[in-house]
């Protein structure tokens, strides 16, 4: 059946700047936000913008990542001529199959599954963004700017500007340059990862990056660049919404305390419904000495300690006098009686045990940092982990 | 294919639940915050491995059918069987009025009972708050030997109610009916594992002689002919909800951690309809102490011994004490309640006092805008 537009999503990253937290998820399937995963933003931008059909490019500890999109259900994705796809690498017959070598590689190596759709263009996400954005908008502009590929750019500061595919524009408005992580930055436009591509097109500049044995197979570093020197038409879409890239524990802690402001994000809008699987717990509990304050709490979640300035994923269980301050407790974390977590990130299932101390608020050193409990981890009585400190299990187990 | 196929009695009017009912089964009345009084009995059904099953209804069961939809929440959205909405079919044209008892109900859809490819059907009314494990159930059932359980309460039920007299073998001797307290016997949940073939016998008998109740009529008869009546007993949390007080009641028991663990074990979840709602917030200047609140709320005022549903606002100010809120519902700044039932999107502007008692919950029918 033949489609406007399909989508395909990133999602192999590892993540190893997350280590501790993705040792066994891949990064898309981390918890965010109390009741998310981040993959489910672009999977329900993709939803409340009519796109049905999205393949997920994964090739690190896929088995949770499978698990938790299933049949696409919870995005209403779940559509008899589309549906959201996971795609492993794999092998044909006669040659041996790779891993995915670099995102571009990632696409070539699934052309078969696109031309399946005849999509007439195809838009390029990554797994690891905590947005709202109507794609149909970007997907009408690329069309109106009869654009090889439509780039999606943030306004930046000048001095966040070096950290960013920056994007330089030519009188006509179109896109002239592109400069990877710029020292002299030349235009404030950012990046953000996400692409329209007319079909055709991409599919000839794919073929040929493949088969140039020098290039590292990546959208930013060899297609676009390679695009532009072929004088193609790219399109630079302006979003002024918010956005976050959660590659770091710092991006990932801020992402998350952001959740804390309806004015940065709004989640409770019902025009645009950031959907999640979830199995339906209890509603949280809130004790009689309990106190939350400017916290977001989700269900099953059981308080009888104090709770500020944090947020709870389902449930977390804060015990009597157990403190959590400008915290993430993922689903499932215990802090014990008496323990105190605070400037930290729990994972899933970790238990603080009673009169554990985590984390430490900031006392302006270079060397302070939010703290880390990776997920499933007993942090022993009344033990101490620094602020900075990331925690968990050797690889033996 | 199941040995055991549920029935859902969901087509009780319970005319003391007042405006709760106007417009809805006590079914598919909100619990807890999170729940349809009808969640219990099918993830009940659902951790039995029971994925066939029927519902009856009879009258006003719109919000039943939204919350149900295919049954997926319940593993029940099957190709092959699954859950199965039955609305009254096949009664005489003269009929207009409710059921007048269970085995009417049953005739009603009897074309659906003959049908049924199972041995055994387990039948439960939707205003049962009682997560019972049907698995030890049926075990008990299958050892004893006879062809009806009983599922029975040690607790003693705050409605009228029939009792079943419990030899020491586990079988019933008699029954009282219409109970409204304690005393001998044990009280009956109205829920029944059953051979297919004995309750269309019932069901034929009861038909024949124009009788229409399930307890004094079929198994009263059934008992005195000699009839074996196995008894299990249901032993954590179990209500029917009869009456507003008692809806109030069983919710505020909720507070309790140890009625939560008998209602939502880890072993045996309690499923509903999912929603997409966001986490709750509580603000600045919040408080909340032994409250149950469900997602998607926001938090402003001070809130105690409350049963709060998902996407609720309580605004700045606002105290409410012993009250339950159902879903969408606004609290306006400075508004005081007590012992107030708020049922769905109702909307209290600021500064309003509205007071109830304990025995006597204040209930603003949904939709009402104060």
């Amino acid at each position: 059946m033949k489609k406007s537009c399909i989508a395909m999503l990133l999602a192999g990253g590892q993540g190893s700047r997350l280590y501790a937290l993705t040792q066994d998820v891949a990064k898309p399937n981390m918890p965010f936000g109390g009741k998310y995963r981040i993959i489910d933003f672009p999977l329900s931008n993709c939803a409340n913008s009519g796109i049905d059909t999205v393949g997920v490019l994964t090739q690190y500890r896929p088995l949770q990542l499978n698990s938790y999109i299933g049949g696409g259900q919870p995005w209403d994705l779940d559509s008899t001529d589309g549906g959201v796809f996971i795609l492993p690498p794999y092998q044909t017959a006669g040659e041996t199959g790779s891993w995915f070598s670099g995102t571009a590689n990632a696409i070539y190596q699934n052309i078969g599954f696109i031309e399946m759709y005849d999509p007439d263009n195809v838009l390029i996400l990554s797994g690891d963004h905590i947005y709202k954005m109507d794609y149909s908008k970007m997907l009408r502009e690329h069309i109106e700017k009869d654009a090889a590929c439509t780039i999606a750019v943030l306004q930046v500061s000048m001095e966040d500007a070096t950290r960013f595919g920056i994007m330089n524009l030519g009188p006509d408005g179109y896109v002239e340059q592109f400069e990877e992580k710029p020292k002299q930055p030349k235009s404030d436009l950012a990046s953000m990862g996400i692409y329209i591509f007319n079909w055709k097109k991409l599919r000839k500049y794919l073929i040929e990056d493949e088969n140039d044995p020098t290039s590292s197979k990546d959208f930013g570093k060899n297609i676009i660049p390679n695009m532009l020197k072929a004088g193609e038409k790219l399109w630079p879409y302006r979003f002024d919404g918010y956005w976050r890239d959660v590659g770091t524990i710092t991006s990932l802690w801020d992402a998350n305390m952001d959740m804390l402001s309806t004015t940065l994000i709004n989640l409770y809008d019902p025009s645009w419904p950031i959907r999640s699987r979830s199995v339906a717990q209890p509603p949280h509990y809130v004790g009689p000495e309990a106190t939350v304050v400017h916290s977001i709490v989700t269900e099953g979640c059981e308080i009888e300690g104090h709770v500020e300035n944090s947020v709870l994923s389902s449930s977390a269980v804060v015990e009597k006098g157990a403190k959590v301050l400008y915290s993430v407790l993922m689903p499932g974390a215990k802090v014990e009686e008496g323990a105190v977590v605070e400037y930290a990130i729990i994972g899933e299932q970790t238990v603080i045990h009673r009169g554990a101390h985590v984390g430490a608020p900031p006392d302006g050193s270079e060397a302070w940092g939010v703290a880390t409990c990776g997920p499933r981890l007993d942090i022993r009585e009344n033990a101490s982990v620094k602020a900075g400190a990331m925690i968990y299990k050797s690889e033996e187990g | 294919m199941s040995d055991f196929h549920g029935i859902i009695f969901a087509y009780g009017a319970v005319p003391a639940l007042g405006e709760l009912v106007r417009r809805r089964t006590a079914s598919s009345l909100p619990f807890c915050g999170r729940y349809r009084l009808i969640d219990f009995a099918l993830s009940s059904l659902m951790n039995a491995g029971i994925h066939d099953v029927g519902v009856i209804m009879r009258r006003d069961y719109q919000s039943l059918l939204d919350h149900l939809a295919s049954g997926k929440d319940w593993d029940m959205g099957r190709r092959i069987g699954g859950l199965r909405m039955l609305p009254p079919f096949g009664l005489p044209e003269y009929h207009r009025g409710d059921y007048t008892g269970t085995i009417e109900a049953l005739n009603a859809v009897s074309t659906y009972i003959h049908d049924i490819n199972a041995k055994y059907i387990i039948m439960m009314h939707g205003n049962t708050a009682a997560n019972i494990d049907l698995r030890a159930a049926i075990r008990q059932h299958l050892a004893s030997g006879a062809e009806i359980t009983a599922i029975c309460t040690d607790a003693t039920p705050d409605y009228r109610h029939h009792r079943y007299i419990v030899d020491a073998d586990g079988f019933a001797r008699s029954m009282i009916f219409n109970q409204t307290a304690a005393g001998e016997g044990a009280a009956s949940l109205e829920a029944y594992i059953i051979s297919k073939q004995l309750l269309i016998s019932m069901m034929d008998a009861c038909a024949a002689a124009n009788h229409y109740h399930f307890h004094r009529d079929a198994i009263a008869d059934y008992l005195a002919s000699g009839g074996k009546v196995n008894v299990f007993f249901h032993r954590g949390y179990g209500k029917r909800i009869m009456s507003t007080e008692a809806y109030f009641n069983a919710n505020m028991d909720m507070l309790s951690a140890a009625n939560r663990a008998e209602l939502f074990p880890a072993e045996r979840p309690v499923r509903t309809k999912t929603h997409e709602d966001v986490s709750t917030y509580y603000a600045e200047g919040s408080a909340a102490k032994n409250c149950l609140v469900a997602d998607g709320c926001i938090i402003d005022g001070e809130i105690d011994n409350c049963i709060i549903s998902s996407d609720v606002r309580i605004r700045k100010g606002a105290q409410l004490s012993g009250c339950v809120i159902m879903r969408g519902t606004e609290i306006g700044e400075g508004v005081i309640m007590k012992n107030v039932i708020a049922d769905k999107s109702s909307t209290v502007s600021s500064f309003q006092t509205i007071m109830g008692s304990e025995k006597l919950p204040v209930v603003l029918p949904k939709g009402t805008k104060i």
